[in-house]
């Protein structure tokens, strides 16, 4: 009779702990009361799968027939062969009970294997439909997302919505079907001793009002206090060398300890919870036991009252069945909220709507000079913090434009405004004379190029990556985009050449391979626009010439728009963008500039100053006037 | 922008991974999950079961007390039943009292049955309470086990020396105390207690079953080898399943990671269709090896369900066969029965458990052990010199050190620093420029040759003065999930206020810091909130200063710092600098020139050492880059288009 309460060991248990610890601080709603809207939303999505689940309904019926059925034949034969001492009659009752238990186990395969199948096709299309949704998501939902909710309404959400369906759902209305027949069938025999059995439920129900929000709460504790230790683990184990070059072990080990403690007494919170609850629960059934062995014995022996040992022996096993899916009803009740919840998060992502859409008639772009004009453009992420105020400049077909400023001034906003990430707050961004607005954006993100500033990588070889941007294109074509950016030989002296796996994001490459890669990734797509990031960090310094080369190469013959952290890079520029808090200060080519003695002439001072001959001393000693 | 954090996949997946091969050739401290023989595994878990005896023992008595307390329950039950049963009909076989005590027979069938009624209501209340009491000192058992295994493994680990870390893959560590100790507490509390208490109530009731009619025991009990076997095979044929496919879920949890890290790639490229297909065929592969689990489970769980239906018609046809021929009772035969029958497929069932526990606890076990083993390779040595306050004097004397014996990565190095000199290193990558600094503080052994400061060999001195002396500023630093100001007070937790915000100042950290929503109260680092490199540059330094050692390190703190915001670093670097025995990583001419000393370390060996107006004269990777790093900014980009040529 347990069995229809399995409960698959999934991958929701485990990888949950992963993104407990991803999420952090910020904990999200763990149960919600049950919601009809939601449980009708959810079920539409069984409905692709309607003969299944219509089907699983029937079998749900038959099931919470066949159950007390076959306590009821135990219960015949007692009470027919058994007492009348009929060897024939007991053969014969045995054969119906293998017969009915064998009907009851191939009706329980069905039930169970649908139910999976209905709740594994649920995660299957919520799954899909959710990356499908994503994908429409302009760059600002990204932005404000946490990576480890958007992995959690694809992972841990979806599998709980999945119990719901395939759990919650049909083995509650077997067990709710169970009792039902049963109470039934008790009340069919005596309806007296069905009254006893009746008085108990408010006793059963009040244990469980009051003990269950209790044993939940412990284990959201254990579960918290639990992610407090992965946490602090992760942040020791990974922060080591500090720690021990600031020889803090034993502070951290006290620290720990505490934790653990901590968790430990959660855990033993949770065991008396448990140990208060469930034990409750069975004395109920084992006092009924009792009360029933009395009362029973009572009707039978008054010879006043018609009832057979039979009947009492039925009564004892219909009484179990009928008290057995309590405890299972309450996990299933819990695990229905959590469901919602879970429901909630999916579906209210799936309700999030693009900010934008391509408007009705959008311009498809066939081909695209390059020419880019932004006039009296300002922008921003949040009402009432701008981060481009009345920007206007316009780069010429093939031009190079460098973007130079502090980390936050707002060079990159320009560049994702290009590449229509986003659209701008007020003025207008013309590409070859059309506004952005009115430009199909599928069809410009095909002319546009991308060189992300890490050296952005997919799991997967060279080549893979390379092909990102064409999938169609064919090795000639990719070591043909290698040859032209003059970086093959770096790429074939990998391990495996163009067969190299990259590793996660890259992780085997150095930042200057990936950015090579990157470039070739842009050169094969072979875009009008490019727009490139340049990294921060400090490539080693014969390895920066090939990626300082390979850029020239890659940005010749196409509008570029170039962050840059590189001299080399915004001197070759046709044009030099200065932004400072969200305006452009100044403009110009680097002579320009240079002699005009601005700010950028002072940015350039602290560029050149890698090269100028000051002797530390004289710093410190500059340093100390400044002090006094 | 957007800092996205790279989220480890694999945090919590131990036994699935496998720790990186970086190295050629196993490392010593390598973790390799290789199988230490099971039977010395088994006798050190079961050392450890020893080592809880008094629990495990308490536990043990509690649930074999309640074994007997639940059987006698039920067969009361039986007895009463048999009660009625002869008085209602004569004819029918006498109730066996237990143990032989039969109440006087004045007693009426109603006494009878209600004595039976308080006694099973006595006994179900003792039940009860018991039932808590094993709960919760079950619980506390494990939780002591694994308080202490896991304070334990943290403790190691925040010994083992830089080496350790370097070579084994840090998530695998994180779940060798999170979750890998759970699997060895296990051991003792789910196996050698669990084991023994399977055992005894398994002997209970078949006693029980036996003193009743040795045959129908016999029939019933027919299936049981078949139910266990059962089980043991599938467990057998759907773990691989599963483990299939957790790989398969890791892999669509991976392009989900990927497809939002690099959401402006995908975009830039209008690659969206490409990746909804991509994402299509992951999904659908965990679909179609989800069918396979589905089909094992379901087969499997009926198929199990129905071995004990065909014990209960055994029972029924055989045992009331022996109730028509008045060999058995119906009540203390055939009902207990009923009840005996599936307590005892449970207990069997759970048999399979306990060997894929077993099997769980063995490999876990291999991991902890596995850390609670490794040497600690660098301690205090007997008599160790202990000086709080060092002049700051530095002396490398024929250095060589290999993170393993295959592959050295630094060659006879010498070389001294001064007090107060300003020491700059620099090399392409891999030269092995972090290498030689982490030798100073003695975060790796070196192998070959002297490290003196002071005088004295680092190996002589107290390890927490020698650390205390150096201050450590790594190429990315590590920022903790705490206050900023606790943050730099990491290496002297109780320093006050005042001392926190003067090495900020000096760090030229203050001025953000007052900025953050609380100022020095705000929670920074991961869980916290989000600073820019040079922001968690500049912290480091302040976390460095504030010990106000004599000596200090720097790892090329700009490398991962953009130019423009570069220029902040540099002067807190400077202020940092002064009146220090300063050792810096650089690869900017600017710092360079700023040094007393330069050293070119190039494949591990001291290639150039000088002053930089020295080597700038001299033919050399110094004057190379030097001209490189002028060419590029200044007048002649021909150099390096003919550099790169």
């Amino acid at each position: 009779m347990k069995q229809d309460g399995l409960s698959l060991k999934d991958e929701g248990g485990q990888s949950g702990a992963t993104l407990t610890y991803l999420r952090g601080g910020d904990p999200e709603a763990h149960a919600r009361p049950l919601d009809f809207t939601l449980i009708t939303r959810l079920f539409r999505y069984t409905r692709p799968y309607a003969v299944k689940r219509y089907f699983l309904l029937l079998l749900v019926v038959v099931r919470s027939v066949q159950l007390p059925a076959l306590a009821w034949v135990i219960t015949a034969v007692i009470k027919g062969p058994i007492e009348s001492r009929d060897t024939i009659g007991l053969i014969w009752g045995v054969l119906g009970f293998v017969v009915l238990a064998l009907s009851t186990q191939v009706v329980l395969h069905f039930r169970q294997r649908f139910a999976l199948e209905l709740g594994e096709a649920v995660v299957y299309d919520l799954r899909n439909e959710l990356f499908r949704h994503l994908q429409c998501l302009p760059m600002s939902f990204f932005n404000r997302t946490k990576l480890g909710r958007i992995i959690s309404r694809l992972n841990s959400d979806v599998n709980n919505v999945r119990i719901g369906v395939q759990e919650v759902l049909f083995v509650s209305l077997v067990q709710i079907g169970q009792m039902i027949t049963a109470a039934a069938c008790l009340l069919w025999y005596d309806r007296v001793l069905f009254m006893i059995v009746l008085a108990l439920v408010p006793v059963l129900w009040t244990i469980h009002h009051y003990l269950r929000p209790m044993l939940s709460a412990a284990h959201r504790n254990v579960q918290e206090s639990f992610s407090r230790v992965t946490a602090t683990l992760a942040e020791s184990v990974n922060g080591i060398r500090v720690t021990q070059a600031f020889v803090r072990q034993d502070q951290n080990a006290a620290l720990f300890r505490d934790l653990v403690s901590n968790h430990a007494e959660n855990h033993v919170t949770v065991a008396r919870a448990q140990g208060t609850l469930l034990p409750l629960l069975d004395l109920n059934s084992q006092l009924f036991m009792a009360i029933l062995l009395f009362a029973g014995g009572y009707r039978v022996l008054n010879p006043m009252i018609d009832a057979s040992v039979g009947d009492l022996i039925g009564f004892f096993l219909m009484a179990n069945i009928f008290f057995s899916p309590i405890t299972n009803l309450g996990l299933q009740y819990n695990q229905a909220l959590t469901s919602m919840a879970a429901a909630e998060r999916v579906f209210h992502l799936l309700d999030t709507q693009p900010d934008w859409c391509d408007p009705p008639g959008a311009i498809e772009l066939k081909s695209l000079d390059g020419r880019i004009e932004f006039r009296e453009v300002s922008f921003e992420y949040e009402p009432r913090r701008p981060v481009l105020q009345n920007v206007s400049f316009t780069a010429e077909p093939s031009q190079t434009v460098a973007l130079v400023g502090h980390t936050g001034s707002g060079k990159t906003t320009i560049t994702k405004l290009i590449a229509k990430f986003y659209l701008p707050t007020s003025g207008e961004l013309l590409i070859d004379g059309h506004d952005i607005h009115n430009l199909q954006t599928d069809a410009l993100h095909r002319r546009i190029g991308i060189v992300p500033q890490q050296g952005y990588l997919f799991t997967g070889t060279v080549m893979d990556n390379i092909r990102f941007g064409r999938p169609d294109a064919s090795d000639e074509e990719v070591i043909q985009a290698l040859q032209r950016l003059d970086c093959l030989d770096v790429i074939e002296s990998l391990a495996q050449g163009l067969e190299t796996d990259v590793g996660e994001r890259g992780g085997h490459l150095s930042l200057g391979e990936r950015q090579l890669i990157c470039f070739a990734r842009a050169m094969l797509a072979d875009p009008r626009i490019l727009i490139l990031d340049e990294a921060t960090s400090s490539i080693d310094t014969i390895t920066e010439l090939r990626v300082q080369q390979a850029l020239r190469i890659l940005t010749r013959g196409r509008t570029s728009f170039v962050v840059a952290h590189r001299l080399s890079t915004v001197r070759r520029a046709s044009q030099i963008l200065v932004i400072d808090h969200g305006q452009i200060i100044e403009r110009g080519t680097h002579d320009d500039l240079v002699s005009a003695g601005g700010v950028y002439a002072d940015l350039h001072r602290s560029f050149k100053m890698t090269a100028a001959q000051t002797r530390r001393q004289d710093v410190v000693a500059q340093d100390s006037r400044q002090m006094e | 922008m957007r800092h996205a954090k790279t989220p480890n996949l694999s945090t919590t997946r131990g036994h699935l991974n496998h720790t990186p091969q970086n190295w050629s050739a196993p490392s010593p401290f390598e973790l390799t999950d290789a199988r230490t023989s099971n039977w010395v595994l088994l006798r050190r878990l079961l050392g450890l079961g020893w080592r809880y005896r008094v629990g495990c023992i308490k536990v043990l008595a509690q649930q074999l007390t309640l074994v007997t307390a639940g059987l006698c329950i039920l067969g009361l039950t039986g007895l009463g039943i048999d009660v009625i049963r002869h008085n209602v009909d004569p004819s029918a076989t006498p109730p066996r009292w237990p143990l032989g005590v039969a109440p006087p027979s004045t007693w009426s069938a109603l006494t009878v049955v209600g004595t039976i009624t308080v006694t099973m209501v006595g006994l179900t209340l003792l039940h009860t309470s018991l039932r808590y009491w094993a709960t919760v000192s079950a619980s506390k058992l494990a939780q002591s086990i694994i308080v202490q295994l896991r304070t334990d493994v943290y403790d190691k680990l925040q010994r083992l020396s830089f080496c350790f870390f370097d070579t084994n893959n840090s998530s695998s560590l994180i779940n060798r105390v999170a979750g890998d100790v759970q699997a060895v507490r296990v051991f003792v509390d789910g196996v050698l207690v669990e084991v023994i208490v399977i055992l005894l109530s398994l002997l209970v009731y078949l006693y029980y079953m036996l003193n009743i009619h040795v045959m129908l025991t016999l029939a019933c009990l027919a299936t049981t080898p078949l139910l266990w076997v059962t089980a043991v095979k599938f467990s057998r044929l759907v773990k691989p399943a599963y483990v299939k496919n957790r790989q398969l879920i890791d892999r669509m949890v991976r392009i989900v990671v990927e497809n939002t890290l690099g959401m402006d790639v995908v975009k830039g490229f209008a690659q969206e269709q490409s990746q909804i297909e991509q994402f299509r065929a992951a999904n659908d592969v965990i679909k179609d090896k989800k069918q396979e689990i589905f089909w094992l489970i379901t087969l499997f769980q009926p198929f199990m369900a129905m071995l004990t239906k065909v014990n209960l018609a055994v029972l029924l046809g055989y045992g009331g066969y022996l109730i028509v021929t008045d060999k058995i009772n119906l009540g203390v035969g055939l009902f207990v029965f009923t009840g005996l029958l599936q307590r005892f497929a449970d207990q069997v069932g759970q048999i399979t458990n306990i060997t894929n526990r077993i099997q769980s606890s063995l490999t876990g076990a291999g991991r902890v052990f596995e850390v609670l083993d490794a040497p600690i390779e660098i301690q205090n040595p007997p008599n160790a010199i202990r000086i709080p306050q060092a002049r700051g004097e530095v002396r490398f004397e024929n250095v060589s050190f290999g993170y393993d014996d295959d592959n050295s990565v630094l060659h006879d190095v010498s070389l001294k620093a001064i007090p107060g000199q300003c020491v700059a290193i620099v090399g392409p990558t891999g030269a092995g420029k972090s290498t030689l600094l982490s030798l100073i503080p003695r975060l790796y052994e070196l192998n070959v040759g002297r490290l003196l400061i002071d005088g004295y060999d680092v190996k002589q001195w107290n390890l927490d003065d020698l650390r205390g002396n150096i201050g450590v500023v790594f190429q990315e630093s590590f920022i903790f999930s705490h206050t900023a100001a606790s943050n730099i007070a990491f290496g002297r937790p109780t320093a006050t206020r005042d001392d926190i915000e003067r090495a900020a100042r000096l760090a030229s950290a203050d001025e953000f810091i007052i900025e953050l929503p609380d100022g020095y109260d705000t929670v920074i680092g991961e869980h916290g909130c989000d600073l820019s490199g040079g922001q968690r540059q500049r912290l480091a330094i302040a976390r460095a200063l504030l010990l106000d050692p004599p000596i200090l390190i720097l790892d090329d703190p700009t490398a991962s710092i953009d130019p423009q915001t570069e220029e902040g670093i540099l002067q807190a670097m400077e202020n940092a600098m002064r009146g220090r025995t300063t050792f810096v990583v650089a690869h900017r001419l600017s710092t360079l020139r700023r040094a007393d000393m330069v050293v070119v370390l190039e494949n591990g060996r001291i290639s150039q050492i000088g002053t930089p107006d020295e080597l700038i004269t001299q033919e050399g990777y110094f004057s190379t880059i030097a001209n490189l790093q002028q060419g590029a900014d200044d007048a002649c980009p021909s150099l390096v288009e003919g550099g790169a040529g």
